[in-house]
């Protein structure tokens, strides 16, 4: 059985912590030995985005302690990888030593999505949930990583799922860390036109990778469309998981 | 041209108001998307002809100072004579001077993005001269007072009735319509009569060729052709870093910037020129004159990462592209240059206090990255941008991080590298932050995170994070157990 690192970030963490566990469990379905560093803080990208560089050297080294000898870590946010992935070896440019590792790094983590259908060349996961979906392409993921296909083919394979599209699917949801509280009224105009085109999509559920993006649109849907839920595709295939019984 | 980049929250506002607009602005950006998307494909392999361009760019900045040398150079040869001016201050002063030597009392001038950041049109108009613009869009918020919506098309969200009733009162439309072919057939009359007796036309340049000492303009209106051709005295104002290695560059260039820009494969219009009227030519102005506008940015040119900003060729697809734009609409960015390009631009050119919004109003979603011709990073950019407010570098005129932000980070740097710290930290927050929340969710918060609560809500923070909870997983499921514990800490 292959073992693989979870990288959990800090808001899964804090706010979301049931996605690291359908994280886990999925992972776990997908014959796959996940392990968790406890060490493990915040990949640094509150410090990078506020500027503040050197501080956030501090996370990517303690990052790179923490996770350098894994063979391969997977994490359930796109943007979290972009940061290790594109961030950490620039940060370390001018120290060939952490440049290495970061490199080296850089090469062997994943989002979730992306080591499941890439790497585990696994699509189905056994799950089974009747109803109309959409799928909202996360800036990091789409842009970042370049990550699609892969959520869509998960989802495609969910039995009695209809993947129906949506209108400016990799359009930003207007979450952007720090941005979302300090220009209201900008990111709100930006949620709310990701939220009318899932209502016009017809679907019954928003899935998306990001937990961010969650946060935002699911913190706007709970203020303003309280029937209408999103959720985090690992907790939609770890949720409708079909029991053993009906099971093909 | 007046700088208002510290209204940008406030001009924003109001843009957002404009539900006419925004929802103009949604339709347009498919619209846009789709052709742009269409005129791409017409490369056998569009990523590749992004690529190259940007590769282009990037060679051109690189050797930015020898190319303009080369390129001076030819352009004396060719029989232009050319202007280096350090500031706007200087531009101005030479061009307006040009004009009074030769008493002119008005000139044609093409669209041309830099002479709006020269202000030369206010430093003309305060000297008796009279600046007409000819490009259509440019034209009509001329007539309004208004700075450009957008840098292509600055005058996309004006009504076509607001135009109807525009060139009625300004222009002498004899017959009410609201047909846009007769709207525009009102302009062109008013402006060829304009055309006619010009004796000095300014445009601007979209590339410029070292080898050859060769400009190139883009257009659809035949306005630019016109302002460089009717007169006697031809102005072309550059930037700086307008320039590349060779004819070859600036042709792929040209295919990228119309296809970017408007979804065209080519532009209507694409002029090039070398030299002045030749003695044995029958017409064409009897002067070239081009005027190399520096205005800080050999200064910026010194940091190796901040002038990865000067390979933009103004085509305008991160504009298209950029979600915040679509939602605010052109005004807010509050200068020049408008969405993600401005965002970049500006701050370098008009230092970074005084723009502060124009890098953080972002959310860093790479959209304008994505589509972008020339190879820039706009989001990496604006991080460096606010590193450099953080490490206040005078070069940039930065604007220095309060202290309150200072120690949020000194204190999560100490506790990122040490987990025990941190997960403590959690601990201790977590009832302050949860003595607000009813049935585990926070609603309507107070304090510095109130701009979020004002349309959204959060889970409270989890009692048990999913580090507390790993432990009693593990138990669970004790087959999930490793013994090997691989880190290193």
């Amino acid at each position: 059985m292959e073992v693989i690192s979870i990288f959990i970030p800090c808001t899964v963490d804090l706010f979301l912590p049931h996605i690291a566990e359908d994280t886990v469990s999925l992972l776990r379905r997908a014959g796959v030995k996940p392990i968790y560093h406890k060490e493990q803080t915040c990949c640094g990208q509150p410090a990078i985005n506020a500027g503040y560089r050197e501080q956030a050297k501090k996370a990517a080294k303690h990052f790179i302690r923490v996770f350098g000898d894994d063979e391969k870590v997977v994490s359930p946010s796109g943007s979290c990888v972009c940061m290790v992935k594109y961030h950490y070896p620039e940060l370390l440019a001018e120290e060939s030593e952490w440049r290495r590792r970061a490199e080296e790094l850089s090469l062997r983590i994943y989002e979730l999505s992306q080591y499941l259908v890439d790497v585990r060349k696994v699509e189905d996961v056994g799950a089974s949930f009747d109803g109309k979906v959409a799928y909202h392409e996360s800036c990091h993921i789409v842009r970042g990583l370049g990550v699609s296909e892969q959520p869509k083919k998960l989802i495609r394979a969910v039995r009695g799922t209809q993947l129906v599209p949506l209108k400016a699917a990799d359009s930003c949801c207007g979450f952007g860390g720090e941005f979302a509280n300090s220009y209201p009224d900008i990111s709100e105009s930006m949620v709310k036109d990701k939220v009318e085109d899932y209502l016009s999509s017809g679907a019954d559920l928003l899935l998306l990778c990001e937990p961010g993006c969650l946060l935002n649109i699911g913190g706007f849907l709970s203020r303003k469309h309280p029937g209408k839920k999103v959720l985090h595709l690992a907790s939609f295939l770890a949720e409708y998981q079909e029991t053993m019984n009906d099971k093909r | 041209m007046e700088i208002k980049t510290e209204q940008f929250s406030e001009v924003a506002r109001e843009g957002l108001k404009n539900a006419h607009a925004h929802a103009f602005l949604k339709l347009r950006a498919n619209f846009v998307r789709a052709r742009r998307e269409t005129a791409l494909s017409t490369f056998p392999d569009a990523a590749a002809a992004q690529t190259y361009g940007a590769t282009i760019r990037g060679e051109a900045i690189a050797r930015l100072p020898e190319l303009l040398e080369e390129f001076e150079k030819n352009a004396l040869a060719n029989g232009a004579r050319v202007f280096w001016a350090r500031d706007a201050k200087e531009a101005n002063e030479y061009i307006v001077n040009l004009a009074k030597e030769k008493g002119i009392e008005y000139v044609t001038k093409g669209k041309s993005m830099v002479t709006e950041e020269l202000g030369l049109n206010e430093a003309l108009e305060k000297n008796g001269v009279k600046a007409w613009e000819t490009d259509l869009g440019e034209f009509i918020i001329q007539l309004l007072h208004l700075p450009p919506f957008h840098i292509v098309g600055p005058a996309i969200n004006i009504s076509v009735e607001k135009v109807r009733d525009l060139f009625i009162e300004k222009i002498n439309l004899k017959e009410p319509t609201l047909d846009p072919v007769q709207l525009g057939y009102a302009a062109r009359l008013f402006l060829r009569d304009k055309f006619h007796r010009v004796r000095m036309g300014i445009t601007g340049v979209n590339i410029a060729v070292a080898e050859t000492g060769t400009l190139i303009n883009v257009e659809n209106e035949g306005n630019i052709r016109f302002s460089k051709s009717s007169p006697r005295t031809q102005v072309s104002v550059m930037s700086l870093e307008k320039v590349v290695p060779n004819l070859e560059d600036a042709l792929h260039l040209v295919r990228l910037l119309c296809r970017n820009c408007t979804g065209q494969k080519l532009s209507v219009y694409v002029s090039m020129d070398n030299t002045p009227k030749k003695d044995d030519e029958m017409d064409g102005p009897e002067e070239l004159i081009i005027v190399i506008v520096d205005n800080g940015r050999s200064k910026i040119y010194q940091d190796k990462i901040a002038r990865e900003a000067m390979r933009c060729i103004r085509c305008g697809a991160c504009l298209n592209s950029c979600p915040v734009y679509r939602e605010i609409g052109g005004y807010a960015y509050g200068w020049a240059y408008s969405g993600p390009m401005g965002q970049v631009l500006n701050p370098l050119l008009l230092g970074l206090e005084r723009t502060q919004d124009l890098y953080r109003a972002t959310t860093l979603c790479g959209a304008c990255k994505g589509v972008c011709p020339a190879g820039i990073d706009h989001p990496s950019l604006f991080l460096q941008y606010r590193a450099k407010d953080v490490l206040s570098e005078k070069t940039f005129r930065p604007k220095k991080r309060g202290p309150t932000e200072r120690s949020f980070f000194r204190l999560w740097t100490w506790a990122v590298a040490r987990y025990w710290l941190w997960n403590l930290g959690v601990r201790m927050v977590r009832p302050f932050i949860n003595k607000e929340a009813h049935e585990s969710v926070l609603r309507n918060v107070r304090g510095p995170f109130e701009g979020w609560f004002r349309s959204r809500d959060l889970p409270a923070m989890a009692e048990k994070t999913f580090h507390d909870r790993w432990k009693e997983i593990q138990n669970q499921n004790p087959e999930w157990k490793i013994q090997k514990d691989n880190t290193q800490v």
